[in-house]
């Protein structure tokens, strides 16, 4: 196949997650694997969150966006659990797209304890957790205390979050 | 039905996920405000996702599918506790299945860690990540009904009470536990499970000052003062029988299962009479249109 895996994450880096449309799923950090040979491809992506809803239609995208550059070849999607997705995988540019639809990026601070969540508005450290659960199963809903706007932060997700 | 063992531990693990996730799903919509709406729907959605993973394991093991372990079993195939099981109730009961629930559940995955069984270690793992949000909502639950006004603690305390021996039975020795335990895919014995568990929760319960609850029996109804129709406050007759909780104890300073399970049953499929309405309601779309894909 004259389809390289360069070609193929290239693809992946232009499917937007389809609840947060300015971050690309490989921002996100839930591609985990991309092989090709003669015949097939196959992409091991990661869950954010075992809940999330949004999986099939992630699938769906990524087997079209694929096909844009590998017309006949197989393509294989799965999701996988190992490595579980971890807060850590989201990149620097992936942080800055998430704030640029409104949602702060995770930090590794306990819950409920002053944060250093910063408002995606103002850009103020001022703020708070307002609740753990959100409108999806990775996000939830902080307080700017500046500007005074609610907001969206990602959850954090990590081995490395500080204990309770 | 297959003979692994390891289907039983399986479906134990995925069952009391399913059912629990189903009876919180029921509070979408009803909690009196919108986050702890938002709190309990996504802990439902956690659950379920977590017993389709472990579906999905079985799956990979004897070939049937997803939805037909979901949705397809009749009602003594189901593995989970009782507990799981139970109606809501009001809020100070859910939240309290809720804490002896989900810290159990953090006892049993940390186990899981050391399991020789990939698949089942790889999951646990990626649900210890997300389980610490439920960890943390029922802790903050726990702190705030147990300190709070003198009608949260006693309804919290009440609900606990009713809770408790119907918790100890999340640790149930499984059929073929050694078998499973022989091979590394249960890394502790339940009972070793349910001690390390039940000193933590005994010493939790004991700093709050609830520590009589591991030993209650369970009398509310009988203790309220009711009015007549005359107006005249008389005591009202219990609704239900006492419930004795005989199997906890405290030795040298920490409490310990003294053996036995009042709660026992769902491991085996012996379910509550609570069991088969959650079915009806679960499953009534899958058998009324078998196949149908959604």
């Amino acid at each position: 196949m004259n389809v390289t895996e360069h070609d193929v994450r290239e693809a992946l880096s232009r499917v937007m997650d389809p609840e947060i449309p300015t971050c690309s799923i490989t921002d996100l950090g839930i591609v985990e694997r991309v092989a090709v040979d003669e015949t097939a491809i196959e992409i091991d992506l990661l869950p954010t969150f075992a809940g999330c809803p949004a999986l099939d239609a992630i699938r769906e995208d990524v087997e079209t966006a694929v096909r844009g550059v590998a017309a006949s070849a197989e393509i294989r999607v799965r999701f996988v659990m190992d490595p579980p997705w971890t807060t850590e995988r989201i990149s620097d540019a992936g942080v800055r797209a998430l704030a640029g639809y409104g949602i702060a990026g995770p930090v590794l601070v306990p819950l409920g304890r002053p944060s250093s969540v910063q408002c995606p508005y103002c850009g103020s450290m001022r703020t708070h957790e307002d609740a753990a659960f959100g409108p999806t199963p990775c996000r939830t809903i902080q307080y700017c205390e500046a500007c005074r706007n609610p907001f969206e932060g990602f959850k954090t997700k990590s081995e490395r979050r500080a204990p309770r | 039905m297959g003979t692994d063992p390891r289907i039983g531990l399986l479906l134990a693990l995925a069952d009391d996920e399913l059912i629990l996730g189903h009876r919180l799903s029921e509070w979408t919509g009803w909690v009196p405000y919108i986050e702890e709406d938002l709190a309990l729907s996504s802990i439902a959605q956690d659950e379920m996702a977590h017993a389709r993973a472990l579906y999905e394991i079985v799956s990979s093991l004897d070939g049937r599918e997803v939805d037909a372990l979901a949705l397809g079993r009749e009602p003594s195939q189901y593995r989970n506790a009782v507990l799981c099981e139970r109606p809501n109730a009001d809020f100070a009961y859910t939240v309290a299945r809720q804490w002896l629930y989900d810290t159990a559940d953090d006892v049993r995955l940390r186990a899981l860690d050391a399991s020789t069984f990939k698949e089942l270690r790889e999951v646990a793992r990626v649900f210890r990540l997300e389980e610490r949000y439920h960890l943390d909502h029922a802790d903050a639950w726990f702190r705030r009904l147990s300190g709070g006004p003198v009608e949260a603690r006693r309804r919290f305390t009440e609900a606990l009470a009713r809770a408790l021996p119907e918790a100890l039975a999340l640790f149930e020795p499984l059929d073929g536990e050694d078998a499973l335990i022989a091979d590394g895919t249960l890394p502790r014995a339940h009972a070793d499970l349910l001690a390390e568990w039940l000193a933590a929760v005994g010493a939790t319960l004991e700093a709050a000052g609830l520590d009589h609850v591991l030993t209650a029996t369970i009398d509310q109804p009988a203790g309220e003062m009711v009015p007549t129709s005359a107006g005249a406050m008389e005591t009202s007759a219990p609704a239900t029988p006492p419930l004795v909780v005989p199997d906890v104890e405290r030795r040298d300073g920490r409490w310990v299962h003294a053996g036995g399970f009042s709660g026992a049953g769902g491991r085996r499929g012996e379910h509550s009479s609570d069991f088969e309405p959650l079915w009806q309601e679960l499953t009534g779309l899958y058998r009324a249109h078998p196949g149908a894909r959604w």
